[in-house]
């Protein structure tokens, strides 16, 4: 192999931490759920718990912003330009449906689907301009 | 901004996957850069110069230098 780029072994070592933290985050919210559903948990026990799918979340973030800095200036762009979109429709997105719920009576959508939301927008704009520059 | 990118890896039969380890760079932003999508910065544009062994004028060229120059 000719092209052994430098990031590919931060590629990898991205997915190993990504998949650790996710491990986590499935065992932390399986856990948090079942104790939540068959005790009588105190209202402070709730917040811990309810808090606790931050760690994992935030193990991601890290994983990801070491990736991010390993990148090439190009890859980097695309990755930031990926966010900046994301960002902006779900800022927008919260923004305008915040005002559907409120005037037009639509279905309250709960905060928990925001980063599922954002991760996907951010998937979806950064494959769509990594193929315009193909 | 225009660039002989392809000339000047065609003349030294390197391939982009060649010049992208070179630069310690990925080969889409090499492919990037060579078809005009994307500039590089100052510092990567002077680490491709040194790759070649040229200026960085032999190697870039701005379609509108004569009008900012003015």
């Amino acid at each position: 192999m000719t092209c052994e780029f430098s990031a590919k072994p931060a590629a990898r070592r991205y997915r190993r931490d990504f998949a650790i933290a996710m491990a986590l985050y499935v065992a932390l919210v399986i856990g948090a759920a079942l104790i939540i559903r068959n005790f009588e948990a105190p209202q402070w026990l709730r917040i811990v718990l309810g808090l606790l799918p931050l760690a994992p979340a935030l193990m991601m973030l890290r994983a990801y912003l070491v990736f991010l800095h390993a990148m090439d200036e190009f890859q980097r762009r695309l990755q930031t330009d990926a966010l900046l979109i994301a960002t902006g429709i779900i800022v927008f997105g919260t923004f305008a449906y915040g005002f559907l719920e409120e005037w037009a009576g639509l279905p309250h959508v709960p905060l928990i689907w925001v980063f599922p939301i954002f991760s996907f927008a951010f998937g979806v704009a950064h494959t769509i301009i990594r193929l315009r520059y193909k | 901004m225009r660039n002989r990118l392809k000339v000047l890896r065609a003349e030294r039969n390197w391939s982009q996957a060649d010049l992208a380890e070179r630069l310690d760079v990925s080969r889409q932003s090499v492919n990037a850069i060579e078809t005009g999508k994307y500039d590089p910065s100052l510092p990567l544009a002077f680490k491709i110069a040194a790759v070649f062994g040229l200026q960085i004028e032999q190697i870039f060229s701005a379609d509108n230098v004569a009008e900012a120059a003015e």
